[in-house]
């Protein structure tokens, strides 16, 4: 579910900050500027796990900050294609079911990658399992099992004028899911057995 | 921004619970504070690792640093992929029904015994809940049920 990847960054410490220690105050930078943020093609960053390495820190004319060049790693949360993962419930659409965790919201399983016999239920707006008689609910807040199968990155970089301003904002990471095989779905259906 | 390295390695969650934890105890050491953006990250992801069913939410804690290395010496002789042995170690599936989820194409690969045998060496090296859980996680989901 997360792996390590290694950055190399300028990192601009502003007077204010001189009265930190350098570590720290370079730490404190890096994770401003990149946790819980999205990096397109890596992943959702969540930390920083350690620095490899610094620069000298340099003094530009005009300003006071110190320019320094680090070399860093980065926990990031990037689930691999087939990874099995826990999410739960937010809710459901005839297209299917949208999952978060709670870190991450952009978790979707499209209604072809349930199990055969499901079926959505437009009163209650809940997807519903049809197996052996029994109907089995995807009930919101429930805590499902699903896997990995696809991933969408959606650059949030501005196109330019050409782009029509009522297009609506695209997530930049989306996860999608399959809850199809055994042993997917609610995890109460396989676990209370 | 620069990406040296894409992925350089991988962690556990386990590992990941590690790191944030002992994070935060340096923070709190110092009285001090990480930017806002990295509190929310933290605090939701550490809630996530620990809300039941996920094996870290056990109290106390039966994942050890040393059990990565046993878990992966006493999995060797099945040959098991890396991931497959990351998914093991963060969802500890405590039954063969839930280490199919994980293991591609399981019933090929292994006979019934070397699953038994799987799921056991989990149980062992990584512990299991208690048949009863009695913690609020556990309530809710039985009131759902009901």
């Amino acid at each position: 579910m997360f792996i390590l990847t290694k950055f190399s960054d300028l990192v601009q410490i502003s007077p204010e900050d001189f009265s930190k220690h350098s570590i720290v105050a370079i730490e404190d930078n890096i994770n401003a500027k990149y946790a819980n943020k999205v990096v397109q093609k890596i992943g959702l960053c969540i930390s920083l796990y350690d620095v490899l390495w610094t620069s000298e820190g340099l003094i530009g004319h005009g300003t006071g900050l110190v320019n320094v060049n680090v070399e860093f790693r980065m926990i990031v949360f990037r689930p691999f294609k087939g990874e099995v993962m826990l999410g739960r419930i937010r809710s459901s659409t005839p297209s299917g079911i949208h999952l978060r965790t709670d870190f991450f919201d952009d978790i979707f399983i499209p209604y072809e990658e349930l199990p055969q016999g499901a079926e959505y239920n437009h009163s209650e707006q809940i997807w519903i399992w049809n197996f052996d008689e029994e109907r089995l609910f995807y009930d919101n807040h429930e805590m499902v099992r699903f896997q990995v199968i696809d991933e969408e990155w959606h650059d949030q970089t501005p196109a330019g004028p050409t782009q029509a301003e009522d297009t609506p904002a695209k997530t930049p990471y989306k996860i999608k899911g399959s809850m199809a095989a055994e042993g997917l779905g609610v995890c109460l259906w396989w676990d209370g057995a | 921004m620069k990406v040296v390295e894409a992925q350089a390695a991988v962690l556990s969650n386990y590992e990941v619970l590690q790191h944030l934890t002992q994070q935060k105890d340096r923070y709190k050491q110092r009285k001090r504070r990480g930017p806002p953006n990295l509190e929310t990250v933290v605090r939701e992801l550490i809630q996530y690792l620990q809300s039941y069913p996920n094996p870290l939410s056990q109290k106390p804690s039966t994942y050890t640093p040393g059990c990565i290395s046993q878990l992966l010496e006493r999995l060797s002789p099945y040959e098991l992929s890396k991931g497959e042995v990351v998914m093991i170690l963060n969802l500890r599936p405590a039954s063969v029904a839930a280490l199919n989820t994980v293991i591609e194409e399981m019933s090929e690969r292994f006979s019934d015994e070397q699953q038994e045998e799987m799921v056991n060496i989990i149980l062992e090296v990584l512990g299991q809940f208690e048949a009863a859980q009695p913690d609020a996680n556990g309530n809710a989901d039985e009131a759902a049920e009901s």
